[in-house]
This record gives structure tokens, sequence and C-alpha cells, in this order.
């Protein structure tokens, strides 16, 4: 029997909420198959299977709050080569194992064998400290291991060559007047975190493309106004959402992911769009899954519900997964133009920027008040190449600006 | 007991109100955080109402009585030792009540909420205090847990009444033992021993083989010397020690180093045990905080334990049971909460012990040097060769440094004799500013003193004491 324990998943996690089980007793499991889904720092991952088996018991229900080291299943292991030294070691030995080793117990431990002591001031541990040095790592001038003052900043300074002159002029203020110089920090944990860990992978793995283009709302924003009227109102967000997965379905190349390992590219079957939400906590994205099966009136009572949900912090883990395509809608906050950055995997990405009152020229060369909106639109470029982008949105403008062809597309 | 409806907030509640918990909460205030304690008993905790303050007023009085006779010597009185333990004991409810009132009046002064009652842990971010009938609930941004500990019994002590005596209980004793039988050699055990030999209790100390980890062998043996002249009977590496306790005595059996049955009694029998941590009323298990083998709470370095809103300082975690632990940890818990960066390392805590004369040991002991495998250099000074000395009567004893030969950097300093807890304030500064011989030799020191004796113990190192004969064997070339 095979215990299946929370373990640190995360940056110094050291709880989390069981959101709910992907499988339940007497189901059969493979390795690495995703069992629980946990929630910490609000953000969701999934702990996988150590062996293939049957499971036998699931000891924590869903909803509640664990510790890590918890155990949370029992496994009936099928397989002998199943890997035992998955059961992940809880943070807290970790903690007693540091104690354990801590030179600093020596005057109580009986039989001594190496008499660790930091050979430097305390004024001079104080300096390492506040630069986050670990004091025995400084190689000390005197021949007798003593660490001076200089030592340390020595040590600091060899570590930020590349800001060598400010670190120097930095040293007086700091001898002098360490307090004022402290700048006030922001815990970069939880989303933040995996924020920049996205990010990051994303800009450094896919060649980004961004293209601009604009729409004429004017006739979309004429149609809602017709439909409030007669009780119905729908979003703006709706009618996009909807357009982009007529568009989609006609450019499917951008509802793919390359899976570079094995020299494919993947054409989804489904329709889940991402809505690119700001919330207090940063940024969040939500999934409409399924649209191309979804009314607009369906797809407008979706995007409010998980927008509501994204803000308040209420969104369950599979709102937020698997989505194929992502809508970053700023255009409520303003702007005219970005150049957003994928949601990786996905290949492509809309970013729709504020509506402004334009004059235009009509098809009777008049000039008119016209609505338009901005969009910038990236794309992964190994996949796709500039010209399907413009056909794409292209054929986005004309739906939207002629919303009744959105009729002829209706299932 | 009424569960209050309501949930009153708090950012930082100390549970614990002994030198580690009011040292974190005045500390916690001075740094501007809001801070609540909570204490069930008295402002103190065990150190101050039980623990190092009563029984450091009994090593007082000991040592004063001890000095009687010198006094006389110096044409002052005639001599009289009469002791009365009653007005001693009032003297120390005096001491007691009057430092508790300091803590109190500090607590005040930083505008800290003072709560009284019983700490009971009902979520992980929640606890109940029960005071009486009232029962309130306070949920935290943090917890500091600074509970201490009890004594506990040695097991071997089946039978235990009134004539078997724990730390606490030993300094409410209404009366003078007649013959009191001291069990161990830990810093309790010895100022046990020592003060109520000085107030005219015939002592018997037994050892068994454990020997203390604290202090330098040399100390012991000094004190062992110093106990047979003041007629204390020691027996050594005792075994199967058993006791039998009946109304107005206690017997004590065991077998002797030499193998013979031996059984002794007397009116009393003291025994310092062990320590538990004040862990079980908090309901801790409820909360899966994590605990070590021994049963203390497992934290890191900056105190939080294996839940981070929830800290833990002093007897409660691992490491020895002294409030000079206690007092940083909590201080440092506190600078942490509020985003510095301070540290406890307890390398150099000073292993203090009342006696009389009283004995320090900071740092390496001879035989750890010697183990480490370097080049060790040790040199001891006697007090007789010191010139304060010999005008205060306090010759016993000496100083003894432990150094490192390639490096000359300080080690260990160790001291028995008049002024040593004093005098250990500046063994812990040089041990801590990795002092080398030359940083002990090159200032000046008050003359006549007994600071002299820490630099003459130095300049031993290289055969360099002035008021020490010369040592044929030290190797005067390494000069």
């Amino acid at each position: 029997m095979l215990e299946v324990k929370l373990h640190d998943i995360g940056e110094g996690m050291t709880e989390g909420e069981i959101i709910h089980y992907l499988v339940k007793v007497g189901d059969t499991v493979k390795t690495d198959q995703p069992l629980v889904e946990v929630q910490t720092d609000k953000m969701v991952a999934e702990l996988t299977s150590p062996c293939s088996g049957v499971i036998k018991e699931i000891i924590i229900e869903a909803g509640e709050t664990v510790h890590v080291g918890t155990s949370l299943i029992y496994i009936e292991a099928d397989d002998k080569s199943s890997k035992k030294e998955h059961v992940v070691q809880p943070k807290v030995e970790k903690v007693t194992l540091k104690q354990n080793v801590q030179p600093k117990n020596v005057l109580t431990t009986t039989s001594i064998t190496s008499f660790n002591r930091v050979l430097a001031a305390p004024y001079t541990r104080k300096i390492a400290r506040e630069h986050d040095i670990n004091i025995e790592d400084v190689k000390a001038s005197d021949p007798s291991g003593r660490v001076t003052e200089e030592d340390v900043y020595r040590f600091i300074n060899r570590n930020q060559t590349s800001e060598q002159p400010e670190v120097v002029s930095n040293q007086n203020s700091v001898t002098t007047d360490s307090s004022n110089v402290t700048p006030d920090e922001i815990p970069f944990k939880g989303i933040r975190k995996k924020i920049a860990e996205k990010m990051t992978k994303s800009l450094f793995t896919i060649p980004h493309v961004t293209h601009f283009d604009e729409i004429n709302m004017t006739n979309l924003f004429k149609l809602r106004e017709e439909m409030k009227a007669t009780g119905e109102s729908v979003s703006v967000s709706a009618f996009l959402v909807k357009a982009l997965v007529i568009c989609l379905k006609d450019f499917p190349i951008f509802n793919a992911e390359l899976d570079e390992e094995n020299s494919r590219i993947l054409l989804k079957k489904n329709y889940h769009i991402g809505m690119a939400t700001n919330t207090e906590s940063g940024l969040i994205v939500p999934v409409i899954h399924d649209a191309d099966k979804k009314s607009i009136k369906d797809i407008h009572k979706d995007v409010k519900g998980l927008t509501e949900r994204a803000i308040s912090g209420k969104l369950q883990p599979f709102e937020m997964q698997n989505s194929t395509f992502t809508v970053s809608n700023v255009g409520p906050l303003g702007s005219t133009g970005a150049t957003p950055i994928i949601n990786y995997p996905e290949t492509a990405l809309i970013a729709f920027h504020k509506t402004k009152k334009q004059p235009i020229v009509n098809d009777q060369n008049e000039i008119v008040i016209g609505h338009i909106m901005t969009l910038s639109m990236a794309f992964d470029h190994r996949v796709a190449d500039g010209a399907t982008a413009v056909a794409f949105t292209n054929r986005l403008a004309s739906l939207i600006e002629q919303p009744h062809k959105l009729m002829m597309e209706m299932i | 007991m009424v569960v209050g409806e309501i949930t009153q907030q708090r950012n930082l509640i100390i549970i614990g109100g002994g030198p580690g918990g009011y040292s974190a909460a005045i500390r916690g205030a001075q740094l501007g955080l809001s801070v609540t304690l909570i204490e069930q008993a008295n402002l103190g905790g065990v150190c101050l109402n039980k623990g190092c303050i009563p029984s450091k007023v009994f090593t007082h009085a000991a040592s004063k009585r001890a000095e009687i006779f010198h006094v006389s010597n110096l044409g002052i009185g005639s001599g009289d030792d009469t002791f009365n333990l009653t007005k001693l004991l009032s003297y120390k409810d005096e001491v007691i009540r009057g430092l508790r009132l300091g803590v109190e009046n500090l607590c005040k002064a930083n505008k800290i909420e003072v709560i009284q009652g019983k700490a009971t842990f009902l979520a992980v971010n929640k606890i109940g205090v029960e005071n009486g009938h009232q029962f309130d609930i306070f949920e935290f941004d943090q917890v500091i847990l600074a509970t201490g500990s009890t004594p506990v019994m040695s097991k071997w002590v089946t039978d235990k009444g009134n004539r078997v005596l724990l730390p606490h209980e030993i300094f409410t004793l209404e009366e003078t033992p007649e013959h009191l039988i001291v069990y161990g050699q830990d810093y309790i055990a010895l100022e046990v021993a020592s003060s109520f030999a000085a107030f005219g209790t015939k002592v018997t100390i037994l050892f068994d083989q454990n020997t203390s980890q604290h202090f330098d062998e040399s100390i012991l043996k000094e004190l062992n010397r110093l106990f047979k002249r003041r007629k204390i009977t020691i027996y050594k590496d005792i075994q199967n020690i058993t006791t039998k306790e009946s109304d107005f005595s206690v017997k004590v059996s065991f077998k002797t180093n030499k193998d013979t049955d031996e059984v002794i009694e007397g009116s009393y029998l003291f025994v310092s045990g062990s320590r538990k941590p004040n862990l079980e009323p908090l309901g801790i298990s409820r909360i899966g905080l994590h605990k070590s083998e021994a049963g203390f709470i497992s934290v890191n370095e900056k105190m939080q334990s294996s839940i981070p809103s929830i800290y833990a300082i002093g007897d409660v975690t691992e490491g020895p049971s002294l409030a000079v632990k206690a007092i940083k940890q909590g201080k440092v818990v506190v600078e942490s909460i509020a985003g510095f960066k301070p540290e406890v390392d307890l390398t150099f805590i000073p292993h203090v012990a009342h006696t009389i004369p009283p004995a320090v040991s900071v740092g390496l002991t001879e035989q750890m040097a010697k183990e480490t495998g370097l080049n060790v250099r040790i040199s001891q000074f006697s007090l007789a060769g010191n010139g304060y000395a010999s005008i205060s009567g306090k010759k016993d004893g000496f100083i003894k440094v432990i150094s490192d030969a390639d490096t000359e950097i300080i080690n260990g300093i160790h001291m028995i004799g008049e002024g040593a807890v004093e005098m250990s304030g500046s063994f812990v500064q040089l041990l801590e500013m990795a002092a080398k011989e030359e940083d002990i030799k090159f200032p000046l020191y008050a003359h006549p003193g007994f600071s002299e004796g820490l630099l003459e113990a130095v300049e031993g190192l290289i055969g360099q004491a002035i008021h020490s004969a010369p040592d044929k064997k030290k190797d005067l070339q390494t000069v």
C-alpha cells in the first residue's frame, strides 16, 4: 500500500486546499496519472500517482485544507517497479533535519568531532545576514579564518560584478545608515510568481509576432441597441468570442498547439476560449469551454459569471484550465495597442483595445462618425505566418462589421 | 464554560509571559507591532516566580553566609552566622514581587495588552482563552508559543511524596533540612548542594555516570574539592538508585562505584529531573503542529514552526532550558516577524552555576577541544595568584583559557571563582568577536582586580603569566 502525501509543489508552500479528486476508490490508475487537484495561494496543482494500481482509500475529503505532509490517498500498487520514493518528504521534516545538522548545538552534544563556530564579529555577521549571505561562504582574507567586514563587502561585490560601481558607492551608506536604504518589499510568490513563470516560459519559447488591425464596431453597437430595446442585453465580448470561434474554425492553425517533441502541430477540436481577467492578486484566465457549442447568450452568461468569480477568487480550478485560445479584452481599461504574450502553449492571443469614435469614410464616400476598435493579435511564428494572421483578423472584422453574417454561422 | 460567539481580531499574540514571552512582547511593541500577551499565572513565568530568581536569592544568601567569617576577620561583626529561613523566604517574595511589578509596569508602559487566562488552539489561526467562567476567542495573524516547561521527576523515583523535591519545590521549603541528599551534577543540583551546605545543612551528593556536558571537567573537579572541604559527602558513578519515602525521611539506596550497596537516609532528596515542554494544554496536536522526537516544537532558524503563522521560543523548543536562550529567541522572533534579519546562535551560551564560588563555562571545553583535532593550547591561571582575590578572601578557583595554537584564536573560557558570572560577560564578547590571544593581552586591566586573572590566563598560554610559577613543560620557543 502506498501513501500519497501532499508535498511541497510550490515555493514555500505549507498547506493546500483539496479541490477535488480526479479518481475515486476502486479506480485503476497509472503512474503519473493526475489524482487530485490542490489549490495553494490561488495556484492550482495536480498531484499525480506515484505508481500504477488501485485507489484503496481517499483519506482527506475534498474541500479540506491540509498541511504539507498529510496523507491524502492510499493506493494498492500492482507494479513492483513503482517509484516508492515518490512519496515526497513533508517540508516539516526538512526543518528538523536542518536542526539536527546544525553545528550550533555543539555544546549540547556529547560526541563532538568538529567545532563549528563562526569566526566573525557579530556586526560582521549582521552585514552578511542583511545581504542574505551565509557568513560561512565568505572567504577570510585573514589566514586564521577570521572574516572581517571588508571580506563580506568584497564577497557582495564579487557576486554583483555587473553592478560593481553602484555597490561600491552603496558601501558607505550601508555602513553608516543601513535602515534608510532598504526598499519596500512585495513578496514574490503565489499568483505573481506563477504569472512570471508562465510569461517567461512563453516569451522564451515562442517567437512572437504581433499584428495590429482595427474593426468598425458601429453596426454591432447598433444591433446591441436594437436588442436592448427588446429587452435583451448582451455584452460586446460575447459577440467577439462568438466571432472568434467562427474564425478559429476557418483558421484552425490558431486553435493549435505545437508539440515540438513529436514534431507535430495539434489542431484542437475543442474551442475553449480563455478570457484574461485583471484581479486584485493579478492576471487570471478563466475559460469559456466549448464556446463553439454555445449561443451568444450562453457565452454572455459565461463571461459574466467567470469574471465575477475570478475577481472574487472563487473560480474552480477546472474553470481555469484547457483554454485553446486566449482573449484579452483590455478595451474597458483603455489603450490602443499592445504586444501581448501568448498564453503558452497556445498559438495565438488577441487583445481588444478601446473603441473610440472616429471620423470614417463610408461606402457613399461620406465622412461619418464610426466606432473603431483596435486589436493586437500575437501569434507563434513557428506555427503560423503573417498572411494567415491577417486573413484571420480580416475574417473577424467582417463578421463584426456585418453582424448579420454571424447569423449565417449559427448551428 | 460559555463559548462566546464573537471572535476578536488580534495581530500578534504571545502565549506565555515568561522571560521569552515578555521580552518578545516588549520588543514587538518597540517595533510598532500591536501585541497581546496571554499568561495564565504570573508575568515573569517560571524564571521570575519559581526558577532563576528564587534560586538566586538562595545562592546569594548562601554566599553571604559563607562570607561571615571572612567579614569578621576584617574586623566587622562578631562572626554571628545565625540563619533565619523564614526571613529569607519573605525576602525572596519581596524580590519576586518587585521584579514582577517591574515587568507588569513595562508591559503597561509599552501598551501591551496582557490577558490573564489559559490559551487553547481552536484552529490554526484561532485560540480560546479561558479565565474562570469567561471564554474569549481570538483570531490572530501570528502567534508565538512561549509556554515554557515543567520539571518532571526522574523515572527511578517511583515513590514521590513531600520528601523528594524538584527545582520549583526546594526553594519554597519552610525548614532548613537537616540532611539533604542531592542527585545530579547539572547547575541546579550544584547550586542546591552548595547553598544548603552554606546554610548549615548536611549535604550528600550523588553523581551518576552521566557527567555534565556543559562545564569543563576542571571546574567540576575544583567544585568537588571545595565541596569536600565543606564536608559535603560525594558518591560518584553510582548505579541502581531507588528511593523509599517515609513521613520524616527519605531513604536512598544505590550501588557505589566500589560495587557495594549503600543506603543513606536524608530529610529530603533533591532531584533536578528533566523538563517537559508545556504543550498539552495548548492542544497543538489538534492543529497538526510538527514536534521533534523528544516532544519539542520543531522550529526553523526564524523560530517558525511547521505552520508558518505559528512561532515558538524558549523551553518549548529544542535546546537548553535556559532563560538566556528564551530571551534571545523572544527578541529575534519578533524582529524577524517585523521584517528584520536577526539570528540566534547558541554556540557561546554561557553555562553558569551560582555555587560558592560561582562557575562559568563558555565555548569549547578541554575535552571537546581535544576531540576536535585542533592544535589545542590550554592555560589555567589560579586565582591564588591574583591580588584582589587575596584581598577579598576568595582565593579559590581559576580561569582557564583554551585557544588554537595555529591561529591563536580563543575557543573556550572557563572560570570558577569570585566574580565568574560577571566576568562571563567578557568571555562571551571575546568569543563572539573571534578574539585572538593578543586581543586579550593588549588591553589594560584594572589593578588590582579579578579581570587581571583573564589576562594572566591568556599570557599563560605561552608560559608568560607573571603571577604563576614557570611551567617546565611549556615551550617558550613558540613566542
